[in-house]
């Protein structure tokens, strides 16, 4: 912790002087090589610093420093994507989101099937088939997968308690009545959810068995199931289940509603956890557990439930500088000892038998849970061109429809007559 | 008045004339380019002729964002415009604490949008806002922003207001500071009454400044992207999304980048449209001063 | 005449009571934040009174040193387009305001018409341009994108500032033999100094705060304070209340003791105005 801090203050001292002159160079640093990599903050931080630093080997191997240039999600994508797009760019290594990849973006990345077959990743048959199924595009695999949040129900122990409830849902009707129940003794709302992404939609449509488009593109493969979720949204929305606030809830809304106790379920995806739980910010620090969302009644033991699951990839721009450099970066985090020190700092495996360490186990006890979660769980829908567009057009039916001002049917109708002519 | 030779004036107008240029002109002109073209990441860009802009003209959602757009920014604009007069006019009346005051009306504009908007959402929460509260303790109704679009956009306006009444309070307020105050004595001694004062005086040589401050308040409000963006995203059910929202979508979210050029200039010619009034009153003014 | 007299003052006496609450209300609640015990900041019902707290500035300056070298960025680039734009601005608005052409008023109309296109689509051209340039995730980029969407309003606002300056000044100052620039430095600066007070304060919120630009052309070498801020509300990991509010106090704090400064100036030039008229 105190390593890092110093190197911050001396690079913060060091641009002092140096931008005086308004046109600092790049901070020199000790190693021969510098890796320029694009990524969210979670992907940094995940590999550790200083005493923990899970790439210190590689770094000395490679003679190298990574260099990290971090933005948010959406920034971070259009970042990659117009860096890509330049006639040649400075960052060899991009963090990519496994929505996102459509032919059209995949030609801006570097086959990686080559590179595999040159220098293999450990154990590659060990990342999930799934995730690498959704980084390859037109029989070109181009990227790697290296973080998973798959969706999970979080629920407020407490105040299932003062409800009179022990045990968490295990059906979907049982979450609508203990949410209900939950409301009317006004004890808290019963479920909070953000009406800005798809995923909710789609979760509570395949508790039904339907999805809102498959892998396959198949829009709305079971219409009745989206209209049974959109009714029980309705449902919900009506008696007070879900807040009067619902068209305008974000998803760190959710965060805050459930630290706060002011909900009593909540879906997240797993590594929320940490945060739920966290004394410092929740009023409920310990008390709120995650289960695997539940399905309907009827499909109980025959259809498991299919969750959603975001991936993140590491993909090589094709018109990066040091590719080779970049594939050793990738080869290294990838292999099972690294995804694992990842994993136990929070990071979301993509390797199916990190879940089964005993020592991740130990360190998080929702592993076992995410495990089976994620060994169904599938993206919300497949990369399209216009998926982007897909997704708004499917909110803007769902807030309909739960707020009333469409029944279920006439919404369901709507998706599918405006969501048809944008597929591939 | 100096003879005006080209010459003797470029020079100074250079700088101006060549940051515009470099950094919006010519970028402008491949905008117009790119928005007859269908042009995404990773895909060179095809000619389509005017499809983009038919595309857009004939999407509903456009047209209620533009709709959206118009009302927020007239009611908006003009509501912002008074207040900030009255603060003004008030600020420079011999009121005790000054300093603090003016400080207190600048600081909002100095707030990031980002922080401004998640507080504003928490006051105004529906069950638990301190604002809601208050309003429901007073017996007044509460503000339903989340819920029903009229509201929300009520909402929208006063967020705008509360963010960007400081810049036309420093336009007015300054311009009312460099007005010379021999001005007054002299009304004051033919004897005019505060009301006359201001309608004879004041407003008129204020003018210049209100006109300036309401054309560009305009043009800001016009592409208000933050204050709906994170306040409502949009919502309930795409109800208040505005244009600059909608350009955000098509060059961000959809990577659409000729319809987006295509929105780009669609929002300029209603701007310039609903800001056509005040640019005619700026240059008849801009020909008076002679 | 005596009601009027009661009244007046009780009048304004309200107005700036409301002025007060409108304005600082939302801003209390923002620094009150800042220093609340993290689980109390979204508390229901809300906390009035709380043990005050230092903990989200301390792990601000320990987790995110990053933000403290953004700030660095951001005031050197503020700085530079504040320069950049009120020079440019005042130069311009001094020959806009000072000669008389009709391609003259056509060019402010069109310096204004310039002004109507989204920034945001100016970006699509300029990222490629800019790489090739070098220039890319350098202050110099942002001084000048900063300094350029302001220098038309700088223009058009120091033309009617200027318009205000009796011209008996400048002509008597050129017939003493002073040059156009003495007679803009040593005549028209000191006297238009309100206006361009107002400018630079436009100027310096803009670029303060502004996003879209950073991070379409910084990386890590010229990162700004904001990017650093929209990442604190990173949508992976959550975001961490406290120290979001945090930062947003410790950004505040500059701008608003550049406006107590900036007051101080205003009523000085003013004064030092009114002997000179």
């Amino acid at each position: 912790m105190t390593r890092p801090m110093q190197m911050n203050r001396r690079g913060f001292l060091a641009s002092a002087t140096g931008t005086l002159a308004l046109l600092a160079a790049a901070p020199a640093l000790a190693a021969g090589k510098v890796l320029n990599i694009l990524s969210h903050r979670v992907h940094q931080a995940v590999l550790g610093e200083g005493e923990g630093d899970l790439m210190a080997g590689w770094k000395t191997a490679n003679d190298a420093d990574l260099a990290f240039t971090t933005f948010d999600s959406n920034p971070l994508m259009d970042r990659l994507f117009r860096e890509a797009s330049l006639p040649e760019t400075e960052f060899s290594l991009g963090y990519m989101v496994d929505n996102r990849p459509t032919s059209d973006i995949a030609r801006l990345f570097e086959p990686l099937d080559g590179w595999q077959e040159k220098d293999p990743i450990a154990d590659f048959a060990d990342l999930a088939p799934g995730l690498i199924k959704g980084m390859t595009i037109d029989g070109k695999l181009i990227g790697i997968p290296v973080r998973t949040a798959t969706q999970a129900l979080f629920y407020n122990e407490d105040l299932l308690e003062q409800a009179g409830f022990t045990a968490p849902p295990a059906t979907l009707e049982e979450l609508v009545a203990q949410a209900q129940k939950i409301s009317a003794d006004k004890i808290a709302t019963g479920m909070v959810l953000a009406s800005d992404l798809a995923v909710f939609p789609v979760m509570f449509a395949r508790a039904f068995g339907g999805d809102f488009l498959t892998q396959d593109f198949r829009l709305l493969p079971d219409p009745a199931a989206m209209e049974q979720a959109l009714t029980v949204l309705a449902g919900m929305f009506a008696d007070g289940s879900l807040p009067r606030s619902y068209a305008t809830t974000k998803n760190d809304d959710q965060v805050t509603w459930m630290q706060q106790g002011r909900a009593a379920f909540t879906v997240l995806p797993f590594a929320r956890a940490a945060q739920l739980n966290n004394p410092e910010q929740s009023k409920f620090p310990g008390r709120i557990k995650a289960v695997g969302f539940p399905v309907t009644g009827g499909l109980v033991g025959k259809t498991p439930m299919a969750a959603v699951v975001e991936a993140w990839a590491m993909v090589i721009p094709a018109n990066a500088r040091d590719k080779d450099l970049a594939w050793s970066y990738i080869r290294q985090v990838s292999s099972p000892e690294t995804t694992l020190g990842m994993a136990l700092n929070g990071n979301g495996a993509a390797r199916v038998s990190t879940f089964s360490d005993p020592r991740l186990i130990e360190k998080n006890p929702l592993a076992a849970i995410e495990a089976e979660a994620l060994a169904n769980a599938r993206g919300a829908f497949p990369p399209f061109p216009e998926a982007a567009r897909a997704q708004a057009l499917l909110l803007e039916e769902v807030q309909l429809a739960v707020m009333g001002r469409k029944t279920p049917a006439e919404a369901v109708a709507a998706i599918s007559e405006r969501v048809a002519p944008l597929l591939p | 008045m100096r003879k005006t030779t080209f010459l003797g004036v470029i020079p100074l107008l250079a700088p101006v004339q060549l940051l515009l240029l470099c950094v919006v002109i010519l970028p402008a002109l491949y905008v117009v380019w790119l928005s007859f073209h269908l042009s995404s990441f990773g895909q060179a860009p095809e000619f389509v002729g005017w499809q983009n802009y038919l595309r857009v003209l004939s999407d509903p959602a456009f047209r209620s964002a533009m709709w959206n757009t118009v009302i927020i920014v007239v009611v908006a604009v003009h509501l912002e415009m008074l207040v900030a007069l009255g603060m003004a006019l008030l600020c420079n009346s011999g009121v005790k604490f000054r300093r603090f005051l003016l400080v207190a009306v600048l600081a909002p504009y100095a707030v990031s949008e980002v922080v401004a908007v998640a507080m504003w959402r928490f006051l105004f929460d529906l069950d638990i806002g301190p604002v809601t509260l208050a309003l429901q303790a007073l017996g007044l109704p509460v503000l339903e922003w989340s819920y029903e679009p009229s509201h929300a956009m009520i909402m929208i306006i006063l967020l705008t207001i509360w963010m960007h009444l400081p810049f036309t309070f420093v336009i007015l307020y300054a311009a009312r500071l460099a007005m010379p105050a021999d001005l007054y004595e002299a009304a004051r001694i033919d004897g005019a009454t505060r009301l006359q004062c201001f309608w004879r005086v004041t407003l008129p040589l204020m003018g210049p400044a209100i006109i300036v401050a309401l054309l560009f308040r305009y043009i800001f409000a016009f592409r208000m992207f933050s204050e709906v963006w994170l306040l409502t995203g949009g919502g309930p059910a795409r109800s208040t999304e505005v244009v600059a929202v909608y350009l955000y979508q098509e060059a961000f979210s959809y990577n659409a980048f000729g319809t987006a050029s295509a929105t780009a200039l669609l929002m300029v010619i209603a701007s310039l449209v609903l800001a056509s009034g005040y640019i005619w009153l700026l240059r008849r003014q801009v020909k008076n001063a002679r | 005449m005596r009601a009027e007299s009661l009244l007046v003052p009780i009048g304004k006496t309200l107005a700036v009571a409301a002025i007060l609450v409108w304005s600082l209300f939302p801003i209390v609640f923002i620094v009150a934040s800042s220093v609340k015990p993290g689980q109390d900041i979204f508390a229901v019902p809300p906390q009035w009174v709380f043990e005050p707290t230092l903990q989200h500035y301390a792990t601000l300056w320990a987790q995110w040193g990053v933000f403290f070298r953004g700030l660095w960025n951001s005031l050197l680039i503020t700085i530079g387009a504040t320069v950049l734009a009120v020079v440019a601005s005042t130069c311009a608005g001094y020959a806009f305001s000072r000669h008389a052409a009709r391609w003259l008023d056509l060019s402010v109309v069109a310096l204004i018409a310039v002004r109507l296109i989204p920034p945001i689509v100016v970006t699509l051209p300029l990222f490629p341009i800019v790489n090739r340039l070098g220039l890319a995730d350098t202050h110099l980029v942002l001084i000048v994108l900063y300094a350029t969407f302001f220098v038309s309003l700088g223009t058009v606002l120091m033309r009617t500032f200027i318009d205000q300056i009796p011209r008996d000044l400048d002509e008597a100052a050129a017939i003493d033999g002073a040059s156009r620039l003495t007679i803009l430095w040593r005549v028209i600066v000191p006297l238009a100094a309100p206006g361009i007070l107002a400018v630079a304060v436009f100027v310096i919120v803009f670029a303060w705060n502004e996003f879209l630009f950073a991070f379409i052309f910084t990386g890590t070498n010229a990162k700004t304070a904001p990017l650093v801020i929209s990442e604190m509300i990173g949508s992976i990991d959550g975001v961490d209340w406290g120290v979001l509010f945090a930062a947003s106090t410790v950004q505040l704090a500059p701008v608003l003791a550049f406006v107590i400064l900036m007051n101080r100036y205003l009523v000085a030039g003013l004064t030092a105005g009114a002997t000179k008229g």
